[in-house]
């Protein structure tokens, strides 16, 4: 008995996983890339580049960024994208995105936001923010774009 | 490389009810070896309802930063007057274990006088003060073990001072703390020399630090000074057989520190006999013989052991003869 449970519980992963090859079907496509940004002194002024992060280390500032496809011929509506932060990295700074600083139940305007501290409430900083969401309210078929945000490497 | 999944450590703490989301407190920066992941999800309504998409997961792992900061543990001057030991902290502030070449140097500029290095010792029990036989001896120039990231040492040198120093003297000591994997301007990279075969990058320190311990020679230095007192038979003070000379020895100490084993040892003049039970050390009657008393008193001379004399006192010692 306890075999052939198992058996069916494969038989739906493998079902899944061939789900995800279909995902040429999807209405939009993302695609998320990273960079690291460094910084040059040229002709006396800086000029900051964006390199592949092969050498990563504190204090680095990432570029994460995520394009998106509408390769339908529909219009989608109500597009949210939403991307928790990996922990070892602090926002950089706030943007055209909306922010949550309790793993993503509420978002709002970081300068908006409190969380708790030792002696209380405080205000909300960069480095509180967990999750950051786009809202776009409709992609026009064929359209793309790119969402970006920074982070340093903490 | 520990690829502990960073990105999780704000869910355990939101399951605790609190909305502190950053990750722990680290000086040194996350550790080299973290995988930082990155994955965006997208929802939307299109034709058949609301859909829901996620990003490919782009992944990359942090790199060694290679940092140090040396601090001398010593908040006031070191007296030195044949050896002594100074201390300093050696703290790994970059983000993944490195060990130090450590070197001391007694070459600095405006120095009274060179100390020799004897050698350096790592504070192996913990508690600051070198204890010998206990810490683990390290030849000056060698390499400290592995420290962890955010981790400190307390490393000693052992210094002796040169001969022909004086009260005084002040002298410093150079400690120099150096990344093993290496060292140069900051962002110099060591391909594949880091943490959990990353790269090893050095941060701003440059990847070696060092302090100064600085040392002040103290030296008391002795002075003895005799005079003598005739008291004649008939009250007068001419030395005349019979006649009475009290010897008077004062020791003084000057400079700084103290002066131990102090022994005052005087023989009698041809000509004169010792007064049995007149030595004195200050206002102490001493016995003649040898015993367990300070002095004593024997057929050519007298001996005092005057002990441990701090710099800026003096102590007395007395004793008659008569002229023969």
């Amino acid at each position: 008995m306890l075999s052939g449970i198992l058996l069916k519980v494969s038989l739906v992963m493998a079902l899944g996983l061939a789900g995800v090859s279909t995902a040429a079907q999807e209405a939009v496509a993302l695609h998320g890339d990273v960079k690291v940004v460094r910084v040059a002194e040229q002709n006396g002024s800086q000029v900051e580049t964006l390199e592949d992060p092969e050498k990563v280390v504190p204090g680095d500032r990432l570029v994460f960024t995520t394009s998106y496809h509408n390769g339908s011929t529909e219009v989608v509506e109500n597009f949210v994208v939403t991307n928790p932060l990996p922990g070892a990295v602090a926002l950089a700074q706030v943007g055209d995105f909306d922010v949550s600083v309790d793993d993503g139940t509420t978002f709002g305007e970081l300068a908006a936001l409190e969380v708790v501290s030792e002696t209380g409430m405080r205000p909300a900083e960069l480095s509180d923010v967990t999750h950051i969401r786009w809202v776009l309210q409709e992609l026009e078929p064929q359209t793309s774009g790119i969402l970006t945000y920074s982070a340093v490497v903490r | 490389m520990n690829n502990m999944p960073k990105q999780f450590v704000p869910l355990l703490l939101a399951s605790s009810g609190f909305a502190l989301a950053s990750a722990p407190a680290m000086a040194a920066g996350v550790p080299a070896g973290t995988l930082i992941e990155n994955t965006a999800t997208a929802s939307y309504d299109s034709g058949g309802g609301t859909q829901s998409i996620d990003s490919n997961t782009v992944s990359l792992r942090v790199d060694e930063l290679l940092d140090v900061a040396v601090a001398t543990r010593d908040g006031a001057l070191v007296t030195i007057r044949d050896s002594a030991v100074l201390a300093f902290s050696v703290t790994n502030t970059g983000n993944g274990p490195e060990s130090y070449v450590l070197t001391a140097s007694n070459s600095v500029s405006g120095n009274d006088f060179d100390s020799e290095i004897d050698g350096l010792a790592i504070d192996t029990n913990g508690n600051r003060v070198y204890d010998e036989g206990v810490d683990t001896l390290l030849a000056n120039g060698a390499t400290s073990t592995s420290i962890a990231a955010d981790g400190a040492i307390t490393v000693f040198v052992l210094v002796s001072a040169p001969t022909g120093i004086s009260d005084g003297d002040s002298s410093q000591v150079q400690l120099t703390a150096a990344a093993s994997t290496g060292t140069g301007a900051p962002g110099r990279v060591f391909s594949g020399a880091g943490e959990g075969g990353g790269d090893a990058v050095v941060g701003a320190s440059g990847a070696d630090d060092d302090d100064r311990g600085r040392l002040a020679a103290s030296f008391a230095s002795l002075t003895l000074a005799k005079t003598g007192v005739v008291s004649d038979p008939f009250g007068g003070s001419e030395p005349v057989p019979g006649a009475t000379i009290t010897y008077t020895i004062r020791a003084s100490a000057s400079g700084s520190g103290d002066i131990t084993g102090l022994v005052i040892s005087d023989n009698y003049p041809t000509g004169t006999t010792y007064a049995p039970g007149t030595l004195r050390l200050g206002s102490a009657n001493l016995t003649d013989g040898t015993d367990s008393d300070a002095g004593e008193a024997g057929a050519t001379g007298i001996v005092v052991r005057a002990g441990t004399l701090a710099a800026g006192a003096n102590q007395t010692v007395t004793f008659d003869v008569v002229i023969d």
